[in-house]
């Protein structure tokens, strides 16, 4: 179950990465969650963007183990149940993990208490991270049930 | 440099259209934004140069979108670049005071910048001034909705998948539209404000402190001056080639070594007309000249990346040539009509150049004389480059005889232009001559020579035209081309041949207007007319200082830079009876042709 969730969580990011990425090659978007987390650490831009890769992975990595602790608990798993856990995942990033949380920690970025100040400031994200364009819920959404679903189908078949 | 360079003026618009020649263009070597002398910027293209516009009120003064940052009292301007820079300092003079605004679009480092920043300071020189400022995008030409919002105390501009940010410093309290922002402030004498335009394209926004936007400018103009500096030619008109050298770097597609045209579209060659084009492209005639200038002036890492751009566009339709290529490489860039009122109503506005697909015989002689070029001044050829010039100049030999819409891409009927035929000659020639040096394979070295000899007594006997004293337009014609004075310039035959000379003077009586010359004359299936070719005009010059008339060359060239506007920078045509501005701009090709003709001048242009 383990390697199915080493597995689940590479292969989860993986998906959620490319729609993301597609989607913001089709102007539907402009969330680049890589650039957020790199950007935490460096101002460099090419070093953000490839740091925020690593980091997004073991992000990953970290919540496929969130989801099979959740499986073990409930002493079920699968694709559907992992679809269901993403789409959980997903609400919880656009209302709290991205929009709340991310502001308080990343020392650049911006909220609506702040103007430009003495450090460089990133667009806060917004209610439903809407500030990246109105379609970002459903895609951000989207994106987290097909790797929750590829969480529980590989955790599933791992055990 | 210019006659009018440094005087005052009082800007003027037609129909809310500023002229051509109002224009400076400032850029970062990825876009170019276009600030006419009221303050306006006008044409700014996102994220890349050939990009959809945001500010497009150039080619559409009710509708399109733009920036404005003026006193809000009656003024005259003065510009000019800091010197050596791409950096611009326009300077607003009213009856209670002066103020300075400088135009930058950043480079973008140090720190973490916007995707793209275009930046204007204003400082108070003396007194008192109130300024307004109104920040008023289209995304996409205006396609895709723009609504205005704020963000972090920040009126941001957003479209489908992109925004703009206003950040502002000591510049008013911004007051928001639903699809624009504006704000008015005062300033004094030694104060100072910011205005910061923050663009991102499919990621989040990033909304620098002043501190970070004023570094980047000092930066900005720094980097500016080094490249500048480090730039070789020496003459007498180093003002003029340094100007023209840092608006070509405009002009340079950063990303990909590239060199478009110009830096808009539908800019018209006759005002009210339809002849008006997409020139941000690549376009493969200009690349001999291009990689002759950028050696010339010691841009090596920029010859080279040119050179190679050229190689790796090409491959996609090997061993045929298209006329131009897009800025990333591409070969697509189909042609579309955008529903805008056009610059003063000069309709249709185009995107995408159909030309693309036209047969032009001449674009095989710019890339083996580029290639000539490239091997004796930048570097080696390898293998595969070798072996596909190689068959490039099969090609040329077996299609040579075929007509063709010849370098000013008419869109009449294909004819055997003269010009295309020489550079059919140029291109065996340099082919064989590269096989000789060991560099191409030299299996079909004596079938190029041959067929090269074909060519060049197809040319001798069909273009040459006794009553004319000129080799004509094309084979059978009595018209006359300013394209066949590029035989002169490539090395077609040597510059004490009668029949060049003679052509060079024909050219030099017939299709001149005081120091301008027209292109040519003769049908070219489009209606109306056009200005005066710019580029032309320097290739005359240069035509005339090899073929041994250099004090006539020199009064023409120092007659030419007195029609410069104000910041040294020209368009592609010029209105040869008011000298105003025609076509789009600034124009590549005029100033390759300017600094081309100044380094023949001097002396320094000997052809390897």
């Amino acid at each position: 179950m383990v390697w199915g969730a080493v597995a689940g969580g590479f292969a989860g990011t993986l998906v959620l990465t490319t729609v993301l990425r597609a989607a913001s090659e089709l102007s539907l978007t402009r969330i680049d969650l890589p650039f957020l987390l790199g950007t935490a650490l460096t101002n460099d831009r090419k070093r953000a963007k490839a740091l925020g890769y690593v980091l997004h992975f073991a992000v990953g990595q970290l919540f496929a183990f969130g989801y099979l602790a959740l499986f073990v608990v409930i002493g079920h798993s699968g694709w559907l149940l992992g679809a269901v856990f993403g789409l959980a995942h997903g609400l919880f990033s656009i209302t709290a993990l991205v929009n709340v949380l991310l502001p308080v920690v990343h020392p650049r970025m911006g909220s609506t208490y702040t103007a430009a100040g003495s450090a460089p400031l990133l667009e806060p994200p917004g209610f439903l991270v809407r500030n990246y364009g109105a379609r970002t819920p459903e895609i951000t959404i989207a994106a987290h049930i097909a790797y929750g679903a590829l969480v529980g189908a590989l955790i599933s078949l791992a055990s | 440099m210019s006659g009018r360079q440094g005087s005052s003026l009082v800007p003027q618009r037609i129909d809310g259209y500023a002229p051509i020649e109002a224009y400076a263009a400032i850029g970062d070597g990825r876009t170019v934004a276009l600030v006419s002398a009221d303050g306006a910027i006008d044409w700014w293209c996102l994220p890349d140069i050939d990009g959809a516009a945001a500010c497009w009120a150039l080619l559409d003064a009710e509708g399109g979108g733009r920036m404005t940052l003026q006193p809000t009292t009656e003024y005259t301007v003065s510009r000019r670049y800091v010197a050596n820079t791409n950096v611009l300092e326009t300077t607003y003079t009213t009856a209670t005071g002066q103020v300075r605004v400088t135009d930058a679009l950043l480079l973008g480092e140090p720190g973490l910048a916007p995707l793209r920043e275009l930046y204007r300071r204003v400082d108070g020189v003396s007194g008192r001034v109130t300024m307004r400022w109104q920040f008023a995008p289209r995304f996409d030409f205006g396609r895709t909705p723009t609504r205005f919002v704020w963000r972090a105390g920040v009126p941001v501009a957003q479209g489908r998948g992109q925004a703009l940010a206003v950040c502002t410093w000591a510049a008013g309290d911004a007051e928001l539209g639903s699809n624009e922002a504006w704000a008015q402030f005062t300033l004094d004498a030694g104060g100072s404000a910011g205005i910061l335009l923050a663009y991102a394209g499919g990621e989040p926004l990033v909304l620098p402190p002043r501190g970070e936007v004023d570094a980047r400018l000092r930066e900005t103009c720094r980097t500016w001056r080094e490249w500048a500096k480090s730039r070789s030619y020496d003459g007498r008109w180093r003002e003029a080639v340094v100007r023209s050298a840092l608006a070509l770097k405009l002009l340079v597609h950063a990303p990909s070594g590239a060199l478009a045209a110009a830096a808009t579209t539908a800019l018209p060659e006759m005002i009210g007309g339809e002849r008006n084009w997409d020139y941000r492209y690549c376009w493969v005639r200009d690349s001999a000249f291009i990689l002759d200038t950028l050696t010339s002036l010691g841009c090596a890492p920029e010859a080279e990346a040119f050179f190679w751009w050229l190689m790796h566009a090409s491959a996609l339709t090997h061993p045929r040539l298209q006329v131009l290529y897009r800025l990333d490489g591409g070969a697509e860039a189909p042609e579309s009509e955008l529903a805008l009122d056009g610059y003063r109503g000069s309709r249709p506005v185009r995107v995408g150049n159909a030309a693309q697909g036209q047969l032009q015989l001449d674009v095989y002689g710019d890339l083996l004389e580029a290639a000539w070029r490239y091997a004796h001044t930048c570097g080696t050829i390898d293998p595969e480059i070798a072996r596909r010039l190689a068959q490039t100049a099969d090609l040329v030999a077996d299609v040579w005889r075929q007509p063709d819409s010849g370098i000013w891409e008419v869109r009449s009927e294909p004819q055997h232009f003269t010009q295309s035929k020489m550079m059919c000659v140029i291109a065996l020639e340099r082919a064989a001559a590269l096989a000789d040096l060991g560099i191409l394979p030299s299996r079909h070295a004596s079938h190029w020579r041959a067929e090269a000899k074909a060519v060049r007594d197809f040319v001798e006997r069909n273009c040459w035209s006794p009553d004319a004293g000129a080799y004509v337009r094309a084979a059978g014609s009595t018209d006359l081309d300013a394209s066949v004075l590029l035989a002169v310039l490539f090395g077609y035959a040597p510059p004490a041949d009668e029949r060049l000379r003679s052509t060079v003077d024909a050219i030099g009586e017939r299709l001149v207007h005081g120091p301008f010359v027209a292109r040519y004359t003769g049908d070219d299936g489009l209606a109306g007319s056009e200005g005066a070719f710019l580029a032309c005009s320097f290739w005359l010059v240069e035509a005339l200082a090899r073929t041994g008339r250099r004090p006539r060359a020199t009064a023409l060239f120092e007659e030419l830079l007195t029609h410069a506007n104000d910041v040294g920078l020209y368009s592609e045509e010029v209105d040869p009876g008011s000298g105003a501005f025609l076509g789009n701009f600034p124009q590549g090709l005029t100033h390759l042709a300017l600094i081309s003709a100044a380094t023949a001048l001097a002396g320094e242009g000997s052809r390897p």
